[in-house]
């Protein structure tokens, strides 16, 4: 298949500056570990906040830098859009009779993120192995599918910034607040912040369906029915259908940089 | 040069400002949910406001960044036609730096000071406690940004070992976000944490002088660290420019 071939070619660069890309890669944990200290040491000096713990609040962290980075390795092509419009690789991709989505997808694959989703990954069970839960069948496909939610999320967070940057061509900076500012905002359960805050972050840009909902009913959490609280997580998929029809939409209303 | 460089991106500099406002909501949000009504010893919640602010504002200051046109130049090998032209290298980026950073901070604080004073109280930034230590709180962050500036030297040396700027700017930068009390305000660090990290110069280039402002330290304390960050900048300087004379004396020089 042709997304194989892109992978193994994106491999082959970076197998080509192994050191590079391994020490890209431990920077690049540091800082994973370092905003985990910083969730250590407001527990340490606080305790809890609201009705949330320690290991609660890590599990949430775990699973948005799991989610984030495999996003950012996988789907960097939509992330670095603005890179394609303005050296104009964009016309090329266009008139090749592939799928568009595809080849954006095979245009860089980042693997130093790697790295980070394994650490993710390791700091959710870290999490999960310390809550005192009473594990059920259906808890743990909730879990399952958090993991699936929050991916398919910022993936289509991604399309959205993609998106815009057909117009802008450059990068915006508050596109920021979107990205980073979303997953600095899902580090922590997204109901302890201002009310309109936390609404925006479940509503418009469902964060909240991999974060605060879903743990809430593995935890027993919240006042409304645990049904809504199971199903967020896939209610919160359906997020990439919007965002695939917006960039399509964006991507028919491209006019090239005539680089 | 650098400094007019960057004045041309207006539009950039107020979608910065947008972006930077949000962040200090959040952050205000977040610590005030931790910290409930009463806050902790010391660092009440209006000073923590105005500490986010601040944060903010002076955020081009705050970050030690790895100067970009000096790393590819490294990177690619272009650095070699600095070495015959008759400049002290490090000089030249040292105030470049300096140049470049200051740009970015006039570009952006008056905005994020002047809607964060209108912010109703809660959410508001307060004045200084008082005029000296207003005056103080000047004279820090102008150390802190000359600090800023020493450190990201390293960084440039860190370049020339490694040869990937990337790398060494994300570890740079995360060093500093924590050390320096970017990621959390370097007050809601537990007491023991907070005695360790005085030792090292991370915290001078914004903590002190934010705390200065905020009141957090007292007037002849902040005399005292101020000193000290003076002492600091020597030193980084002095070791910042031995390193750097002394890679570029065994440069290798990548690609043709």
């Amino acid at each position: 298949m042709l997304y194989n071939k892109y992978l193994k070619m994106n491999l082959r660069s970076a197998m080509q500056y192994k050191a590079n890309t391994l020490f890209l890669m431990i920077a690049q944990t540091l800082v994973t570990i370092a905003e985990l200290f910083t969730i250590w040491i407001m527990f340490k000096q606080f305790k809890s906040v609201g009705y949330w713990g320690f290991y609660e609040t890590v599990l949430m962290f775990g699973i948005i830098t799991t989610v984030f980075s495999f996003a950012e390795c996988f789907a960097r092509g939509y992330d670095e859009f603005a890179n394609l419009i303005r050296t104009g690789n964009l016309d090329r991709l266009l008139v090749r009779p592939r799928n568009l989505h595809l080849q954006i997808l095979g245009q860089k694959v980042e693997f130093a993120k790697f790295g980070r989703v394994i650490l993710g990954i390791v700091v959710s069970i870290i999490a999960i192995v310390n809550l005192s839960v009473q594990w059920t069948i259906w808890k743990v496909l909730v879990l399952i599918g958090t993991y699936f939610c929050g991916a398919v999320i910022i993936v289509g967070i991604f399309m959205i910034g993609a998106g815009i940057s057909v117009f802008t061509v450059e990068n915006l900076e508050f596109l920021n607040i979107i990205t980073n500012g979303g997953k600095e905002l899902a580090f922590y359960p997204i109901n302890i912040y201002n009310k309109w805050l936390a609404r925006i972050f479940t509503f418009i840009l469902p964060f909240a369906c991999f974060n605060y909902l879903p743990i809430s009913y593995i935890m027993g959490y919240g006042s409304l029915n645990p049904v809504i609280y199971a199903i967020s997580p896939f209610i919160g998929m359906l997020f990439i259908i919007p965002c695939v029809l917006f960039f399509n939409w964006c991507i028919s209303k491209y006019q090239s940089t005539g680089t | 040069m650098h400094f007019k460089g960057e004045m041309h991106y207006r539009a950039k500099a107020l979608s910065g400002v947008v972006t930077q406002f949000f962040w200090g909501l959040m952050y205000i949000y977040l610590y005030s949910a931790f910290m409930g009504r009463g806050g902790i010893e010391g660092f009440s919640t209006s000073q923590m406001v105005t500490y986010v602010w601040l944060g903010q504002a002076f955020f081009a200051m705050r970050y030690v960044n790895t100067p970009k046109k000096v790393c590819q130049q490294i990177e690619n090998g272009d650095i070699c036609y600095n070495f015959v032209r008759p400049l002290n290298l490090y000089n030249q980026w040292y105030a470049s730096y300096i140049g470049s950073t200051l740009a970015s901070t006039l570009l952006r604080f008056l905005p994020i000071i002047f809607i964060a004073f209108l912010l109703p109280s809660g959410m508001g930034m307060s004045l200084p406690v008082s005029i000296e230590a207003f005056l103080l709180f000047l004279v820090a962050l102008i150390l802190g940004m000359l600090i800023n500036g020493a450190i990201s030297m390293f960084s440039v040396y860190l370049t020339f070992i490694t040869q990937s700027s990337r790398g060494v700017s994300s570890i740079v930068n995360t060093i500093t976000a924590v050390f320096g009390g970017i990621l959390i305000p370097l007050p809601m660090f537990p007491q023991a944490m907070q005695q360790v990290l005085n030792f090292l110069p991370f915290r001078f280039i914004s903590d002190l002088p934010f705390r200065i402002y905020i009141g957090n330290v007292d007037i002849k304390t902040a005399l005292i660290q101020i000193a000290i960050s003076l002492a600091w900048l020597v030193i980084l300087i002095l070791i910042g420019k031995l390193l750097i004379k002394s890679s570029l004396k065994k440069t290798v020089i990548q690609g043709g």
